[in-house]
């Protein structure tokens, strides 16, 4: 797992502004989406388009997971969290729809994105 | 490298026998020493081959180093490091082909290496011999088998490069979730469940996470490897995935929230994936109904105006809740405003679609207007209004499209016309709303459903058994006929066939409704309603097949012709009670159609209520009275409210035979206790003039008025009861009226009412009878006269004394009979004779009849005219009196100029026929006069003093009875005169 950024830690005074990554369901604020990025999805681009963020982060999401090790937990893995995913805080179920022209570029990047809302029945497989 | 790739061209075959032909590579090891020269090649190559497949660094360093040293160091190592393979390559030894199947696994390959060193030396005594001949042929298959070891070995690479893509591609799709993901097993770290405080979860999380960052950046290793909330589904649980329970105590122990009372269990490997479950959130879609579920509009309907592109916002149009500023206190300091209240606004306001013009009036500066033509959109203090209607952009977790259910009271406002003017509830979308809450629930035994989507459609049965979400249905027709499946509800819907009988049994405002089946289309039925005759069309699931008839507005709390009260100034009259609406006649003698919920309350019927008619007689509840003009109709009153009668009227078809009209436009019919009507109330008690008449010209001796003034005297006086089942009991008058009385018995705890004459007035103390019968009370009813007794009682004491006075009257007694002309005869009779005289007095002595002068007497001065009458023995004085008594003068004189004996007819009219109150009262007297005139016995000692006793007033006039004396003693001292 690569080394978890120091800024996982999110006062209660800011949950309100959290939101989650559609694509890796990392939560972390609107404003560190902006200053850093997705620190799982860099191809996202997120950092300093707050057009992006608001397109590919969700304030919509349910659950919390704090992950240490990535590799090692069956949670993670359950949650399709890749092993190469950074410790930190995640979503259990994200809502929203990724614009059409990002889920291309996800895809492009290798990764098959299957939503993280609860419209996929984990328990199944889907075509690749 | 690149040198023995090169020579690998040549010497591939070499390494490449050794490999996989565990034979061949005997001779290798033997050469090791000796054959310096195949050794080498052999080495190379073979570590080419190494190199080729197994792309180590291994094979790159041996390479640098000298060959042979290398090789045999590679072999000795290997042979230390793996001395158990040695044997494999013996087994393999006549294998020449399959090896080569093999050269794909590294391992197989070391191996090879060592069985090489380690055969070498049998391979060697063979291999010299071996003809050259053999090695070219050999050499040549070498070489072949080299042109395809190539082939594989390109293959080998190619598939495993495609491999590896791919199951760095498989590693990627499973953490996308491409396939499947993975179970959790026993190999897995446990899961933990720990307690902690319910909303605090998410910082508990934060809290973990916190300390796993501090472990890590101190170095240490950290024993959980991940923890997690799932908020509102399990509230008040936090689960940590640790190998230990040790390692998730250091992290989670004092962590502010979690609650470690309980020792934290281990989570069933079976149950963590349940853990983890999402739950698929309904779509929103545009047109739907939702409920908001916080905020201001919390539980509110809400229609879905629009659906964000991102599905994470939506827009919701909503009936706003608004004060327009109107509790809004004005000193409230600005900071104020950042105080949010707790939860649900306590006093939210009404729903009510948005009014400029109340916005207006106080929020002037924060309303804007955007749109023009038809359409008016307002912004109002920042959010948009249109149609009324707020607009508002919520986050879709704000709202909930489960188990809607939208009321029809919240629909009316959504009912309101479309922009294309054809208006109603989109019954769609209704349909849709209800639709999410239909469950098994609905279905029962024996419904016989049909399957109208999903793989099964088509198929029809009837269903056996429905649990939660899930019918079993027994297939009826088809192939698969007498089977029983499972079917979801939502792909369920009744089948229902034309002429059917069914019952309407909820989701909508026809429950309850009963009719016939007339059309089917899709899950939409018509049917005519058996109560009304009219078509109605619901859906199939609000069905059920019914025998009974309908039996309609159960549940309304509101009665035909109930009085309802509309708003704070409007009541209304209820005309028709339908399931969900009320149609009200409002006092305005409009008709509204309200639902339920829009009636506060019956107003309920006062009785007491009074309106006057255009006659200015009083109406009550229950009068009959008719329009005057207009359309004559004509009712019984069955409200009055406030001067607006609500008339009924069976024979009227229209609203329910209700009118509503003004109380100054009807005449009042008939009023239903036989009331006095139309003449307004009856003044007539009140003047003596009309009064006379009555009794004077009827020839009764004027019984006196029937009214009496103030307090009835009966009251507390102490009676008997002389008739009736009551009979002889004694009891305390408590109340009075017209002519009955409340006794309230001494015998029992009773109070009853008996007529007045039924009752005899009894001495409290002494119980006595003494009381001739008499009350000393004008019994009106009977005219006081006939109750010639209460006159009797007049005379009270001096009653029995009269009696002996009387004895002494008859001589003036003979007077008598004039007086009996005089009318009453049969009063003053029981009374006795004797005291008719008192008319008679009037007649012979026409003093005593004076003594009614005495009456004029309580015209005080008269009371010296009095005097006079009483001196006059003769008519003369009556001459005298008139004078005195001015007014009656007159007639007096007149009645003065006849002889005395006609005077005894002619005084009392004259005397009645006086118009003033002297004259009125002056007739009484007389009589009392009469009365008194015997009584002499004892008054006449008080005699003296008639003046005294005469009371200036006529009302007093009655308690002069008392005064009675007065006469009487006079009339005493004419009497003794008279004899």
């Amino acid at each position: 797992m690569a080394k978890g950024s120091e800024d996982n830690y999110i006062p209660t005074g800011q949950f309100r502004n959290m939101r989650a990554c559609m694509v890796c369901s990392i939560v972390k604020t609107q404003a560190q989406f902006m200053k850093d990025g997705c620190p799982n999805c860099s191809f996202l681009e997120l950092r300093g388009n707050a057009d992006q963020v608001a397109d590919c982060t969700s304030q919509v999401f349910e659950g919390l997971i704090t992950v240490s090790d990535a590799r090692g937990s069956w949670v993670a893995r359950w949650q399709r969290l890749d092993g190469k995913y950074v410790r930190g805080v995640y979503a259990v179920q994200v809502e929203g729809i990724l614009p059409d022209d990002v889920i291309s570029s996800v895809e492009e990047q290798g990764i098959h994105y299957i939503p993280r809302d609860g419209s996929v029945n984990e328990a199944l497989p889907t075509d690749a | 490298m690149s040198d023995y790739e090169s020579d690998g061209e040549d010497f591939n075959p070499q390494p490449e026998v050794d490999e996989d032909d565990v034979a061949p590579s005997d001779p290798r090891p033997a050469a090791a020493d000796d054959d310096e020269d195949d050794a080498p090649a052999a080495v190379p190559q073979r570590n080419n081959a190494d190199d080729d497949e197994e792309e180590d660094e291994e094979g790159g360093e041996e390479n640098d180093d000298e060959q042979d040293d290398d090789d045999e160091e590679d072999d000795e190592d290997d042979v230390v490091a793996r001395p158990r393979k040695k044997k494999r390559p013996r087994r393999n030894m006549f294998i020449e082909e399959e090896a080569e199947v093999d050269e794909d696994e590294d391992e197989e390959e070391e191996g090879d290496d060592d069985i090489g060193d380690e055969v070498h030396p049998d391979d060697l005594l063979e291999a010299n011999p071996a003809d050259l001949d053999d090695r070219h042929h050999r050499e040549l298959d070498i070489q072949r088998q080299a042109q395809q070891n190539i082939d594989a070995e390109e293959m080998a690479r190619r598939m495993d490069e495609k491999y590896r893509r791919r199951e760095m591609m498989s590693a990627r799709r499973a953490a996308t979730g491409a396939i499947p993901a993975a179970q959790p097993t026993v190999d897995d770290p446990p899961i933990w469940v720990l307690k902690c405080r319910p909303t605090k979860e998410r910082e508990v999380i934060f809290s973990i996470m916190k300390r796993i960052d501090e472990k890590i950046r101190a170095g240490q290793p950290c024993g959980v490897v991940s923890a997690f909330e799932r908020g509102s589904v399990m509230p008040g649980y936090i689960y940590v995935e640790a190998s230990t329970k040790q390692d998730m105590l250091e992290v989670v122990e004092g962590v502010i929230h979690l609650f470690l009372g309980t020792p934290p269990a281990s989570i069933n490997v079976k149950e963590r994936p349940d853990l983890l479950r999402k739950r698929r959130r309904t779509p929103l879609e545009e047109g739907k109904f939702v409920r908001m579920t916080r905020g201001l509009y919390k539980g509110d309907l809400a229609k879905i105006y629009e659906v964000n592109a991102n599905g994470l916002d939506c827009t919701v149009q909503l009936v706003p809740r608004l004060d327009y500023g109107v509790n809004e206190d004005a000193n409230a300091a600005e900071s104020a405003k950042r105080k949010r209240p707790f939860g649900r606004v306590v006093d939210r306001p009404p729903q009510k679609l948005f009014n400029d013009v109340e916005a207006k009036k106080r929020h002037m500066k924060h309303l804007t207007m955007v749109g023009s033509g038809s359409q008016k959109i307002y912004n109002y203090k920042g959010d948009d209004y249109i149609n009324g209607f707020l607009i508002k952009e919520v986050k879709i977790n704000h709202v909930s499209a489960e188990s809607v259910n939208p009321r029809m009271d919240e629909l009316q406002y959504f009912a309101a016309p479309a922009e294309d003017g054809t208006g109603g509830i989109d019954l769609l979308a209704v349909q849709a709303a209800q639709k999410a809450s239909q469950s098994g629930s609905s279905f029962v035994h024996g419904d016989s459903v049909e399957v109208y989507d999903g793989e099964q459609k088509g198929l029809r049965g009837i269903t056996v058994t429905s649990k939660g979400d899930i019918v079993t249905i027994r297939v009826t027709e088809g192939e698969l006929k007498g089977r029983q499946i499972d079917t979801p509800v939502r792909t369920l819907r009744k089948l229902f066939r034309d002429g059917d009988h069914v019952k309407v049994i909820g989701g909508s405002k026809y429950i309850d409704e009963v009719g016939m089946i007339t059309r089917i289309k899709d899950d939409k039925i018509t049917l005519l309603c058996d109560s009304t005759q009219e078509e109605i069309t619901v859906f199939s699931k609000d069905l059920k097949r019914a025998a009974d008839s309908a039996t309609l507005g159960q549940d309304s709390p509101f009665d035909l012709y109930d009085l309802v009260q509309i708003d704070a100034s409007t009541v209304g009259c209820v005309i028709r009670v339908d399931r969900e609406v009320l149609r009200v006649l409002d006092q305005q003698g409009n008709v509204r159609t309200l639902l339920h919920t829009q009636v506060s309350n019956t107003v309920g019927r006062n009785n007491r209520a009074v309106a006057t008619d255009r006659d200015g007689s009083e109406i009550r509840n229950d009068d009959t009275v008719k329009e005057h003009g207009g359309e004559n109709r004509q009712g019984k009153v069955i409200y009055i409210h406030r001067g607006q009668l609500f008339i009924q009227n069976r024979e009227l078809v229209e609203n329910a035979g209700v009118f509503v009209t003004r109380s100054t436009n009807v005449v009042t019919m008939a009023a239903k206790s036989g009331r006095a009507q139309a003449g307004g109330p009856d003044l007539s008690g009140l003047n003596p003039a009309l009064q006379q008449p009555n009794g004077g010209l009827g020839a009764s001796m004027a019984p006196p008025p029937t009214r009496s003034f103030g307090r009835d005297r009966m009251i507390g006086k102490t009676v008997t009861i002389r008739k009736g089942p009551y009979k002889g009991l004694l009891g305390i008058v408590k109340d009075t009226m017209n002519d009955e009385a409340r006794i309230e018995l001494h015998t029992k705890n009773k109070q009853i009412s008996i007529k007045k004459d039924l009752l005899t007035v009894k001495d409290p103390v002494t119980g006595n009878s003494t009381d001739i019968g008499g009350g000393k009370f004008p019994n009106r009813s009977r005219g006081g006269y006939g109750g010639a007794t209460p006159y009797n009682g007049g005379g009270r004491t001096p009653g029995p004394s009269w009696g002996g006075g009387a004895r002494n009257g008859p001589s003036w007694g003979g007077a008598t009979p004039a007086a009996n002309s005089g009318s009453r005869t049969p009063g003053w009779g029981s009374g006795a004779g004797g005291r008719t005289p008192g008319w008679g007095g009037g007649g012979d002595g026409s003093r005593t009849s004076y003594g009614g002068a005495t009456a004029y007497g309580g015209a005080t001065s008269y009371g010296g005219a009095t005097a006079y009458g009483g001196n006059d023995g003769s008519g003369t004085s009556y001459g005298g009196f008139a004078p005195g008594a001015r007014t009656p003068a007159p007639a007096w004189g007149a009645g003065a100029s006849s002889t005395s004996k006609s005077n005894l007819a002619a005084p009392t009219p004259a005397a009645y026929a006086a118009p003033t109150p002297a004259a009125y009262s002056a007739p009484t007297p007389g009589g009392y006069g009469a009365y008194s005139a015997p009584t002499p016995g004892g008054p006449p000692l008080d005699a003296p003093t008639p003046g005294n006793y005469n009371a200036p007033t006529p009302g007093d006039y009655y308690t002069t009875p008392a005064a009675a004396p007065t006469p009487g003693a006079w009339g005493g001292d004419e009497d003794p005169r008279y004899d």
